[in-house]
């Protein structure tokens, strides 16, 4: 006790590093701050998510910012550890950023009281439905489906396909694992399908899911619905492929990608992808300024992949709705930043995700997917802006 | 009867891999009594060895192996002479914590010079299933159980009968009596890390090969605990028998109910620890209260 | 009175048996206080955050200290008995509707019953056998919360309410600031309860269990009693730092429980020094402090060596590890240790000792 001094010295000589920063004046930079998972857990598609902001934004300053006021961004690594995110949280509201892009489910759910607190616009890449209701969050925006609209568009496919078939439900054990698993069931009831539908949770970390595919099997499930990321998802799919099971993966979102292809090599053929953000492969009106300006950079977006995407439009999305604040000559407050993204109408991403709309009733950006079959190690659409059945 | 053998067919495989960890865990404590929280680790930075000098230096196979193991032998020495020995005769928790955080420095290497992405490899075993008993069973797990089974065999018999193996455990046993006999200390620690970073190598290609190569190998690390609890922390064969019953405990656990596997180990590793603390084939050094 | 201690030159009882003996340690305590008393008004929202979390994990740290520095019962079920803790508080102040307090309360109860509950294998184990045990409680704890859909409502997550303490909730605008009085409150609380608690026969009889627990029952310590209440104690403490994490974080999730946890916390009490409160204190805020000042410096050399961007984060990790490590290298029995030494040094200058 009496020998805090040693440490209470540190921080009081690190209390001038806090940093100054806050955009107020008119022609000020606009802080951003993005809470990026890079190390972590996630980080594989993390990465380049969190590239893909960047990219956005130096992108839009590149062609003058918005309405001549650059942006700026902070972005730091969080690997995936909650308290680290309200770490980084503090540290941008005290850095007086307008808006803050997060990332996991986990951080999403801690910060939604900070943000409604504090009145800054949030979005992240994590999907769940509770995030979408203005009551209850009012200042978070989901721009693409959520993992339950995705799950909804995966049974109305499989339903389409296999009116009686046994679906099984693999999910990550854990609050971003189980968003989808009750609305699904809910669906399948809701809609009156004949569908078999039952939950089981993944390991992580795990070699092989011959336990959970044998159990799959015993139910009778033709379709595996995989609410994970892609280095699991491309375990099962290899050991489907090893078991010789006639089973169809179906994808959504975290899994619904190239790493997928490129992890499970030839195994991945032929199964099924629910992916809202189209891949660069499919080569949308959307996807062709983000080439340019990837290959003016020397960046190779094939590479990058459909994360990059995800980045890229997560971010337009927060910016034409700055965009709409300066354009009505408002202060670039949190609440007007709120009222202008919830009133500016559809933003058009040129087919890269379903138009995205909020309302003041609703924060669900948008309700349409892709689906995409791995077919030649591609993502092949099979349609496109899916939404679930009404 | 099928998804039984199924099942004790991946456990095996499985159990192989955990064996190899497990066997440099013990060689690490029987030699130098540190509790290693880096054995994942070393599984990993074997794995990300071995991609180096197969994938992006593009050696042959054997010529790949070779490499790996000279560079985890040498990973091994350079841990031992530059962290642990310092902490001779220190705090056993402080030790624990120096292999904590030199855990968290490895991994964290491994992500900056190789990014976070898993890696792609051509496969090294042979890819197809062979049927047994109406079972599906991919030949790149049977031939993984087999090489670690050749493996453990060699270890083991280094130990019995090979100059160098005798004397680490002359060492293991009494440390002021090996010395008297004129064996150096100090070159047995450095082998025994050498030889735990080479068997964490073989495990990580194998675990490479027939999952992935990424950050996720590391987790094998906390699942060594009940291995070695169930075989004895000092005990060679232990690690093969704690490896293999800890490997289809899981898998047939995983068959019954999903991800219970998560903990079913550590079930198993309370009760070995209340009902036999120096398991199976352990010394009965442990001090009783 | 010296302003140093050069020997022991009591002549009371009462003056042995007093905390601070010199006055040198007197003004220490008097400049804590005072730095203490004004932190607040140094430091901005952000570095006050930081500090409170701080707070939280010093109240942590001792819990732990007792059992392993002070009992030396190696623990890493460090992070279940937080979750035991939080999820208690949580749960009784949502669903049941009890008063905060009251359910901060029974929280501590509660997780110093599961310490002794998971405390048990100490009775046939011990050092590093138990170390391994205790993975295990950490394993199983969280295992079985995320088992319990009822737990969260199926959701995986619980919400928690703002702090509302006697009809008055924390307002947003302070909210850092209220946090910071009752967390450093607590916190002082915590210190200063531990401290005294190692002048009591409980206290003695823990530390005699550490130093040698044969000796330590032939002169009449209970084994099975010392070592079962040190769990509970320090599982107590331990309970209160989860608690205040739900009520702080206003979320509670076994994401933030996992054995990662356990090992930063025997970081700290290792960094800061095994059996020593102080050292508790030290090493809380060098391992709370460390990633945000290693972010903070990543974030200066990412403006002059833009190239290095993508690697710096991974950069950081590494260092977090490689401080740990050169730290014990150079003194592997902590903070504590290098402050005591630090004041020798001043003590006997310009004598080398």
């Amino acid at each position: 006790m009496r020998r805090m001094l040693i440490a209470g010295a540190a921080l009081a000589l690190l209390a001038g590093c806090g940093g100054p920063g806050g955009a107020g004046g008119d022609d000020e930079e606009i802080a951003i701050g993005i809470i990026a998972d890079l190390t972590g857990a996630t980080g594989d598609v993390g990465t380049p998510y969190n590239e893909g902001m960047l990219a956005y934004i130096d992108y839009l300053n590149g062609k003058g910012g918005i309405k001549g006021r650059k942006i700026k961004a902070f972005s730091e690594d969080y690997a995936y550890k909650v308290p680290v995110a309200e770490e980084k949280y503090k540290k941008y509201v005290s850095q007086g950023v307008v808006a803050i892009q997060a990332w996991g489910t986990g951080d999403s759910e801690a910060l939604r009281g900070k943000v409604k607190d504090d009145e800054l616009p949030f979005m992240s890449a994590s999907y769940a439905e509770v995030l979408t209701d203005p009551a209850e969050s009012p200042y978070n925006f989901v721009v693409a489906p959520t993992y339950s609209d995705q799950m909804r568009v995966g049974l109305d496919y499989i339903a389409a396909q296999d009116p009686t078939a046994q679906v099984a439900v693999f999910h990550h054990d854990s609050p971003f694992g189980n968003a989808p698993v009750a609305d699904g069931e809910k669906w399948i009831k809701d809609k009156g399908y004949q569908l078999g539908y039952r939950a089981y949770p993944m390991k992580t970390g795990a070699t092989d899911y011959v336990g959970l595919l044998q159990q799959a099997k015993s139910q009778g499930a033709k379709y595996i619905v995989i609410q994970n990321v892609s280095s699991p998802a491309a375990v099962v799919a290899r050991d489907i492929a090893a078991q010789r099971l006639d089973m169809k993966i179906v994808c959504l979102n975290w899994c619904a990608d190239e790493l997928f292809i490129k992890t499970a090599g030839a195994a991945a053929e032929g199964h099924i992808m629910i992916q809202p953000f189209a891949p660069p492969g499919a080569d949308k009106p959307g996807h062709q300024p983000i080439r340019e300006y990837t290959k003016s950079k020397g960046i190779d977006l094939d590479a990058k992949g459909l994360h990059f995407v995800q980045g890229w439009y997560t971010m337009h999305v927060m910016a034409q709705g700055i965009e709409k604040v300066l354009t009505d000559g408002k202060e670039l407050t949190g609440p007007n930043l709120r009222a202008a993204l919830e009133t500016m109408g559809p933003v058009d991403t040129g087919g890269v995700i379903g138009p995205v709309k909020f309302t003041a009733d609703s924060h669900r950006g948008s309700t349409a997917s892709g689906i995409y079959q791995v077919s030649g190690g591609q993502l092949n659409e099979i349609a496109a802006g899916v939404e679930p059945k009404a | 009867m099928t998804q039984f053998i199924q099942l004790t067919a991946y456990g095996l495989a499985n159990g192989a891999v955990l064996a190899l960890a497990a066997l440099g865990f013990v060689l690490i404590y029987k030699a130098t009594s540190v509790i290693n929280f880096a054995q994942g680790e070393l599984l990993l930075v074997g794995a990300y060895l071995f991609y180096t000098a197969f994938v992006l230096l593009r050696l042959p196979l054997v010529g790949a192996v070779i490499a790996g193991v000279a560079g985890a032998a040498l990973l091994g020495v350079a841990v031992e002479r530059l962290v642990l020995r310092p902490l001779i005769g220190e705090n056993p928790i402080s030790v624990i914590m120096v292999t904590i955080g030199l855990a968290a420095a490895l991994k964290a290497v491994v992500q900056m010079f190789y990014g976070t992405a898993p890696r792609e490899m051509p496969k090294v075993l042979p890819a197809g299933t062979v049927e047994v008993a109406g079972a599906a069973i991919p030949l790149d797990r049977l031939l993984a159980v087999g090489i670690a089974g050749v493996v453990l065999a060699g270890f083991t018999a280094f130990f019995r009968w090979s100059r160098h193996g005798i004397a680490m455990r002359a060492v293991a046993d009494d440390q002021q009596a090996a010395l008297v006999q004129g064996i150096s200390v100090r070159r047995i620690f450095a082998l025994a890390w050498a030889l735990a970073a080479v068997s964490a190598l073989i495990g990580g290609i194998l675990l490479a090969d027939i999952a992935e190569v990424s950050q996720n190998l590391a987790s094998f690390g906390l699942i060594v605990f009940p291995v070695v609890i169930l075989g004895g922390l000092d005990s060679v064969p232990g690690t093969i028998v704690g490896g293999v019953v800890i490997g289809l405990l899981s898998q047939y656990a995983e068959g019954l109910s999903p991800g219970a596997s998560q903990v079913v180990p550590y079930i198993a590793l309370v009760l070995i620890l209340l009902v036999r603390p120096y398991g199976l084939f352990g010394q009965t050094r442990i001090e009783r209260v | 009175m010296p302003a140093t201690a050069t020997g022991v030159y009591h002549t009371s009882y009462a003056s042995e048996l007093r905390l601070r003996h010199t006055n040198a340690e007197r003004t220490r305590l008097g400049l804590a206080v005072v730095f203490l008393l004004a932190l607040p008004w140094l430091v901005d929202n952000y570095w006050l955050g930081i500090v409170n979390t701080i707070g939280i994990a010093v109240i942590g740290a001792v819990g732990l200290n007792i059992l392993v520095g002070f009992t030396g019962q190696i623990s890493l079920g460090q992070g279940g008995f937080l979750a035991v803790g939080a999820f208690t508080s949580a749960l009784l102040a949502e669903r049941a509707g009890l008063p905060v307090p009251l359910a901060v309360v029974v929280a501590v109860l509660v997780t110093a019953a599961a310490g002794a509950f998971f405390g048990l294998p100490a009775l046939r184990l011990k050092g590093l056998y138990l170390a391994i045990a205790t993975i295990a409680s950490q394993e199983i704890i969280v295992f079985v919360i995320r088992r319990w859909g009822w737990l969260t409502g199926g959701q995986g997550f619980l919400d928690v309410e703002r702090l509302t303490l006697f009809g008055w909730r924390v307002p947003r605008t302070s909210f850092e600031f209220t946090w910071y009085w009752i967390i450093a409150g607590l916190a002082v609380i915590a210190v200063l309860s531990a401290r005294n608690l190692f002048r009591t026969t409980l206290g003695r009889s823990f530390m005699a269990v550490r130093d040698q627990d044969i000796a330590a029952s032939a002169i009449g310590v209970d084994l099975t009693r010392a070592k079962l209440v040190a769990f509970a104690v320090s599982s107590g403490y331990v309970g209160l730092a989860g608690a205040l994490t739900a009520h702080y974080t206003e979320t509670v999730t076994w994401e933030r429980f996992t054995i990662d946890v356990s090992i930063q916390y025997l970081a700290m009490i290792i960094v800061g020094g095994l059996g020593s409160i102080a050292g508790s204190v030290y090493g809380a805020a060098f391992i709370m402090l460390l990633p945000p000042l290693l972010a903070e410096l990543a974030g200066r050399v990412r403006s002059w060596a833009p190239f290095l961007a993508e690697q710096l984060p991974a950069v950081q990790a590494a260092a977090f590890g490689l401080v740990i490590v050169l730290f014990l290298l150079f003194e592997p029995r902590g903070l504590d240790r290098i402050w005591q030494r630090a004041k020798d040094y001043i003590r006997f200058w310009p004598f080398r000792y």
